[in-house]
């Protein structure tokens, strides 16, 4: 199913859901909303961003989490393949650049058998 | 037969499994200070916990989302990272007070240096939640957490005035120190409505894929798992009550309810009581830890899940591997288990409101939830216990610093 923005409430429906990839892979939550076309009144949206400094706008702690972290990743709207509880993308992980944190995590433990 | 089966072995995982180092210091301190005259708190302290576990297993078999995964999208950002900073420091200070716990008893058994054995015990802890599924974490600590029933023979043993027990499950006015007694009603319903066992327990559920066919032994485990539990905090009342109360002995180290135990029993007694200790501490360490690794991950949206390879869901893997080494740090300080313990309870009380609102909103909403939303009856309760987890939250801390810790 294809969304777009009219279709849902973006606040309740939207921020901070789980993402979630195509391999069914948990791989970060809508931190914030990049929108567009808010000058001609005619808002849309353009990216969800995951993570660093996407925290920035998100109250006192998210400025205190935003200005010890990295750059956002920028996930495009048109990769959105469904909202549901969760926001379904059409790719995976590693072709939206997003579960990084993974990788450097993984390299700490893979030494230990049975990993 | 094999669903009654399953019910009747999850019950028994949550007796053995319902003691932690929190219900042992503040159940057994409360006993040797007031008696028998705070049973009825830990009345009120279960019945909460069951409303409250059933609630969260029903909105984790129905909405598939664990609890802090709603923490988040239910309060926002900020006051959800402010409520994980929070959740995490007593999920950390909890683990801490556990591991500690494991080291003393193993001290009792074996006689070898502390230090040694919380090396020891950390390190069993880390190879036994690396190497087992939870379904055999859950049988080992739950079912050998059992032995701790001997806190019942003991306390049938030590032949209490049964009326002046019964007198005890009604609210009084304190014979001593009101603050302390105050200070002891928070603690004792902390100990019960503790914060992690509810992250642990949704989130178990949601890795089980529970469904609408599993509410059943979800209330029926909730229920009478809980309140047969209840049984060994009450026993713990008593044995204080009736050994260390008249003698005036304040218990201050995490052996004293054993030593309770074996002044009925004897030294069989005392044996099956601290290796219940043991076990029962030994599982709830592992539920700390894990419970912080789910909160982190549920709130960053981190892939995580016991049952997944640690090399699939590596950040979750790290971070309750992390914070059992915190922990081990912490009482490698040789800072007092018991201590630690007393704050851990006192602040996950005020780490509770936020903790279940969001449980208590999702399990209203008919988009999560359809017809398995709240009842009338869970709401009443629902809302009646967040009232009170409202009050206590907002007295825990100027209680624990008035009365010097219950000291009076």
């Amino acid at each position: 199913m294809n969304v777009t923005a009219t279709e849902i409430d973006l606040g309740l429906g939207v921020l901070d859901h789980q993402l979630v990839d195509r391999e069914g892979r948990n791989c970060g939550n809508v931190d914030d909303l990049e929108l567009v076309g808010l000058d001609a009144d005619e808002p849309e949206v353009a990216e969800i961003l995951c993570g660093g400094n996407a925290w920035r706008s998100r109250g006192f702690f998210g400025r205190l989490a935003a200005a010890l972290s990295g750059n956002a990743t920028h996930v495009p709207w048109s990769e959105v393949a469904e909202v549901s509880s969760v926001v379904r993308l059409k790719r995976t992980e590693p072709e939206l650049r997003l579960g990084r944190g993974d990788d450097r995590a993984a390299k700490l433990i893979d030494w230990i058998p049975g990993s | 037969m094999k669903q009654f089966l399953q019910i009747a072995l999850g019950i028994l995982s949550a007796i053995g499994g319902f003691v932690d180092i929190g219900d042992l210091v503040f159940n057994t301190q409360a006993g040797a200070t007031f008696g028998f005259e705070l049973m009825w708190v830990v009345v009120i302290g279960v019945v909460g916990i069951i409303v409250y576990s059933e609630m969260c297993g029903r909105v984790a078999a129905i909405s598939k989302r664990p609890v802090f995964d709603l923490v988040r999208e239910r309060v926002g950002f900020s006051a959800g990272l402010g409520t994980l900073i929070a959740s995490e420091i007593v999920n950390l200070l909890t683990c801490a007070a556990e591991v500690g716990g494991i080291a003393i008893a193993l001290q009792l058994l074996s006689g070898l240096p502390y230090r040694y054995l919380i090396v020891l015990a950390v390190v069993g802890l880390l190879v036994l939640s690396w190497t087992l599924p939870f379904v055999w974490i859950e049988r080992l600590f739950g079912y050998v957490g059992l032995c701790l029933l001997v806190l019942v023979v003991a306390a049938i043993k030590t032949h209490p005035s049964w009326g002046h027990v019964a007198h005890g499950f009604v609210p009084s006015v304190p014979s001593g120190n009101r603050l302390v007694y105050f200070y002891f009603v928070v603690g004792l319903l902390g100990a019960a409505l503790t914060p992690y066992e509810v992250y642990f327990y949704s989130s178990g559920a949601v890795e089980d894929r529970w469904s609408a066919k599993d509410l059943r032994m979800n209330k029926v485990t909730a229920i009478i798992g809980y309140s047969l539990g209840a049984l060994l905090s009450f026993a713990l009342m008593v044995i204080a009550a009736q050994i260390f109360l008249p003698k005036g002995i304040d218990p201050q180290f995490l052996g004293t309810p054993a030593l309770g135990v074996e002044a009925v029993l004897g030294r069989i007694g005392l044996i099956l009581a601290i290796v219940g200790i043991l076990f029962a501490v030994g599982g709830a360490a592992i539920e700390t830890s894990f419970s912080g690794a789910y909160n982190l991950a549920q709130f960053f949206g981190w892939q995580w899940g016991k049952k997944e390879r640690p090399s699939k869901a590596p950040r979750f893997a790290l971070s309750w591997i992390a914070i059992f080494i915190l922990a081990a740090l912490i009482v490698m300080t040789g800072y007092d288990p018991v201590k630690i313990t007393e704050y851990s309870v006192i602040f996950s009380v005020v780490a509770l409101p936020l903790t279940f609102l969001p449980i208590l909103l999702v399990a209203n909403d008919p988009v999560y939830m359809g017809r398995y939303r709240n009842s009338r009856l869970s709401n009443v309760l629902g809302i009646a216990y967040f009232v009170l987890i409202l009050a206590i939250a907002a007295s825990a801390i100027p209680l624990m610093i008035l009365t010097n810790g219950g000291k009076g």
